[in-house]
């Protein structure tokens, strides 16, 4: 569905073109295997600082990493995840040169401009998003939480991905610079160019560009994760007006058997208005404000969640039976034959609308990193729609059963301050590490 | 690579080495809009279509020119619950069933109200264009308008607005758009109350659909992997019976606004908060404006994106904030000017001081240099090839011609009319729309940290209770 070609440098750097000459335009975008999972105890949130330093200017880049890019005309970002950092760019195919200059020169040239100074305003900035996205926002804190009670201290997705302020406190630019060392560097990288490119002619520009940036050393996966502890209720006191349930269940990691089914599960059981709680719990009975649903697929694991918020005066409790009766229903009886035709036409045209954007967040250039990072495969495309597609009844009832029962759920509710009775019995204080 | 690896630094230059030369940016890359084909259907509602062909999906919007500006006083959000009550249900369907049949279609109706238009949307497959068109018409000919739907809409409504009054920003953005809009249309969002949302009844619902939903002012946009022939007979055969109601009338258009309400600091307090959510602007120009290109500039050059003035100096130097930015809000009679952030509580002050000192000088102490502007009009008008990606980008930007009426070469101009602005008129443009002293300061935050030193910014300061 995307025609590519992947290519490999000397120092190891994967490389993925694709051409589309619809529009003048560029998309670049590089994958560095590295994510919050890489980090030490006592070191988190140092993958998402670093991802905020990649944007300070390298060595020569006085101006700046933004600056030269949007007056280019470019619109660039860049995320950090459990599993990943990305980067991305959206260029006028002329700019392809410097947006690929730019790349190169900061996977080569970090280091030497990476000042005390600049480190200690981005540790700021970082403290800032942290609590404008999590602590100051509603429900913000629930899934630091789970994490926390879900995955046992060693485990790396224990910690959240923004880190623990007391230890970004007590980060230092020496730990970035190491960090950098270890993790940014070609064979750890996969860069995707799609757009209006020549393939020859960008490949000689990556060439000459990256081609000197020298290998670094050998990595070792993040450690395997162990056991799950058992299952628990918690409860959050929070600065909200109407309490909310998360149900929480450890599942397949992403693209494992099973990964693809509970993907599916989660749009039939709680997402949109097709889905088999909103026509009970919402639009019928109107015991529930809202709903959603997600099989949050990550590489050494995922946790599959149902999230309830209560309309005013339910309990909690209410809304994990019903939860749970749905999901009795389903590992039962299965979906019907229209919900499953319904999710598979919707598979169909939610692969085909990914197919309009060549950068950004999930364009084209984004989709053939993942695809080259997580499987080898930057053409995994097809085979992934293809999960989808052959999604059965069958499949989803053993999904359900085997993932989806109460003895494994973690069960956490949020609740405005103050007002417990609301939560369900049994629940103790969650911890938030600050 | 072991413990040889060695790095390149700063002793590693070679002379005349072009490897560390930053290279230019190149030739800018320029495009013009796609042809837009008009027509119009029998029952006079606007049909445009846009062939875009890169990948086999249609995206189709619905333009009505109604929106929450055309609330009555007494019921803000009517214009959102009557939206909202829209995909509750047709003659045929009830709401899930609607749902599942755009589904069905690999599609999902989208309806957005904003203050000067109510604008459906979807994305579809081409070969599901008739049976999507076929359900909008359903959704704009046979809407149920059933008490039942509108018992839940309500409830979901009350709910929903319940569940804002603890999210920070949109607290300070009820409270901005009150405080420089007064009583006029424009100062209430599509939301409303709680106690108008409490009163609303069937009747009204019903009244203000038959006013408000009519073909003649709306527009069609079909933009895609389909020809503007098969658009047309499509819309035409699925739309074309789509009537206003026998004996109802047009809504009354919004007034201009013409006042901005006093300049003075507003305190939200929200005691223990960890963040500050600021706002600080006034009202400002409506979209139809001669200087609408030398605005756009400015503001790019003062903070609308990331290289911005503000960003640069409260992010980037200070690291006071996630993130600032700027913006005009131009609507079809009026807009604002603001400038909104999130920062760490204790900063407040400094903030707000450093925001309205930033305000002064573009148009005052520090105007915008040559070259500065030239980065931000470069910004402009090289990244404007990227407005013109997808189905929905298209439409979207045929969408903003229809709801202000601009001329069929507005997006063609843009990157000439950009070019041609000077440092004269951005710095004429800044005295007259981004003034200090004018500005409305809203903090949304834990007072007991920055209330004093509010006081002494010169404009008097008020504790607000916001109504949700």
């Amino acid at each position: 569905m995307i025609p590519f070609t992947k290519h490999t440098l000397g120092n190891g750097l994967q490389v993925v073109v694709h051409e589309d000459h619809h529009l003048p335009l560029v998309a670049v975008n590089i994958w560095y295997h590295v994510g919050s999972a890489n980090e030490a105890p006592g070191r988190s949130g140092l993958a998402h600082l670093f991802e905020h330093l990649m944007f300070k200017g390298a060595e020569h880049q006085p101006r700046g990493f933004f600056e030269p890019l949007q007056e280019a005309g470019g619109s660039l970002n860049g995320s950090t995840s459990a599993d990943r950092t990305n980067y991305w760019s959206v260029v006028p195919a002329g700019a392809t040169e410097l947006a690929l200059w730019m790349e190169a020169d900061r996977m080569g040239w970090l280091v030497p401009a990476l000042s005390v100074e600049r480190f200690e305003t981005e540790r700021e900035v970082v403290l800032n998003e942290r609590r404008q996205s999590y602590e100051n926002r509603p429900y913000g804190l629930a899934h630091f939480a789970l994490s926390e009670a879900i995955y046992p201290s060693d485990h790396p997705y224990h910690w959240p991905t923004i880190g623990y302020p007391s230890d970004l406190r007590a980060a230092t630019v020496d730990d970035a610079r190491a960090f950098f060392q270890q993790y940014y560097h070609p064979a750890n990288a996969s860069l995707a160019i799609a757009g209006d490119v020549r393939t020859d002619a960008v490949m000689a520009l990556v060439e000459r560009l990256f081609g000197d940036i020298p290998a670094g050393p050998e990595l070792r996966p993040p450690m395997t994760p162990a056991a799950l502890p058992a299952p628990r209720r918690l409860l959050l006191e929070d600065r909200v007006e109407l309490p909310r349930l998360y149900l929480v269940f450890p599942s397949p990691a992403l693209f494992a058997e099973g990964d693809a089914v509970l993907d599916v599960t989660a749009d039939l059981v709680a997402n949109g208005r097709t889905s088999r709680l909103y026509r009970t719990l919402l639009h019928d009975r109107r015991r529930a404000a809202g709903l959603g649903a997600g099989q949050g697929s990550r590489e050494l694991g995922s946790l599959f969640q149902v999230v309830a918020t209560a309309a005013p005066g339910v309990m909690l409790e209410e809304l994990r039976l019903a939860v749970m009766d749905e999901l009795e229903r389903l590992a039962t009886h299965g979906p019907s034959a229209a919900e499953l035709e319904r999710a598979r036409v919707q598979a169909e045209a939610s692969f085909l609308y990914r197919l309009e954007t060549l950068g950004g967040f999930g364009g084209k250039a984004d989709q053939l990193n993942a695809y080259n990072v997580y499987t080898g495969e930057p053409g995994y495309f097809a085979q992934d729609l293809d999960r989808y597609l052959r999604v059965t009844t069958a499949d989803v009832q053993r999904a359900v059963r085997t993932f989806l029962s109460t003895s494994q759920a973690a069960l956490l509710s949020v609740v405005p301050q103050g007002q417990r009775q609301w939560a369900l019995d049994g629940s103790e204080p969650a911890v938030v590490t600050t | 690579m072991g413990p040889g690896r060695i790095r390149a630094g700063g002793g590693d230059h070679v002379t005349n080495n072009l490897r560390f030369v930053m290279p230019p940016p190149g030739a800018p890359a320029r495009v013009t809009f796609p042809p837009v084909a008009r027509e119009t259907l029998s029952n006079g509602a606007r049909v445009w279509s846009i062939r875009h062909d890169t990948i086999p999906v249609v995206t189709i919007a619905l333009v009505v020119p109604v929106g929450s500006a055309c609330d009555p006083p007494s019921a803000p959000g009517l214009a959102g619950v009557m939206a909202d009550l829209l995909d509750e249900g047709t003659d045929r369907l009830d709401a899930i069933g609607l749902a599942e049949a755009f589904a069905t279609l690999g599609s999902e109706l989208s309806i957005d109200v904003g203050p000067d238009t109510t604008t459906f949307t979807l994305t579809t497959l081409p070969r599901f264009m008739d049976g999507a068109l076929a359900l909008l018409g359903d959704v704009m000919t046979r809407p149920r308008l059933h008490e039942a739907d509108l018992e839940r809409v309500r409830e979901i409504r009350l709910n929903r607005l319940r569940q804002v009054r603890s999210s920070a920003s949109a607290v300070a953005d009820r409270a901005f758009l009150s405080a420089a809009f007064g009583t006029h249309p424009y100062g209430h969002g599509t939301l409303g109350t709680s106690a108008a949302l409490s009163r609303v009844s069937i009747d009204e619902v019903r009244a203000f659909h038959a006013g408000g939903m009519r073909p003649l002012g709306a527009t069609l946009i079909i933009s895609g992997d389909v020809g503007p022939q098969e658009a047309f007979l499509a819309a035409e055969r699925q739309l074309g019976g789509w009537q206003a109601l026998d004996g109802t009338s047009r809504l009354a258009p919004v007034p201009v606004a013409t006042a901005s309400g006093p300049a003075r600091v507003i305190v939200v307090d929200r005691p223990g908060a960890p963040q500050t959510e600021v706002n600080v602007g006034h009202l400002g120009s409506a979209r139809h404006i001669d200087e609408y290109h030398a605005l756009v500039t400015l503001n790019a050059l003062l903070g609308g994106q990331f290289s911005s003035r503000i960003n640069l100096n409260l992010r980037e130097a200070r690291g006071l904030t996630y993130g600032a930015r700027t913006a005009f809000d131009f609507r079809l009679r009026s807009g604002t000017f603001s400038c909104e952030t999130n920062v760490q509580g204790d900063a407040t002050p400094l903030v707000v001081s450093e925001i309205l000192k930033e305000f002064e000088a573009v148009g005052g102490s520090r105007p915008a240099g040559t070259d500065e502007l030239e980065r931000a009009k470069s910004s402009i008008t090289r990244g404007f090839v990227r407005q013109f990606e997808t189905s929905e980008q298209l439409a979207h930007a045929a969408a903003r011609i229809a709801t202000f009426d601009l001329p069929a070469d507005t997006f063609d101009r843009f990157v000439p009319d950009v070019e041609a602005v000077t440092p004269d008129a951005v710095s004429s443009a800044a005295r007259r729309h981004v003034r200090a002293g004018d500005a409305i300061v809203v903090v949304v935050g834990d007072a007991s940290m920055w209330r004093d030193q509010l006081a002494s910014l010169g404009r008097p300061v008020e504790d607000a209770v916001i109504e949700f």
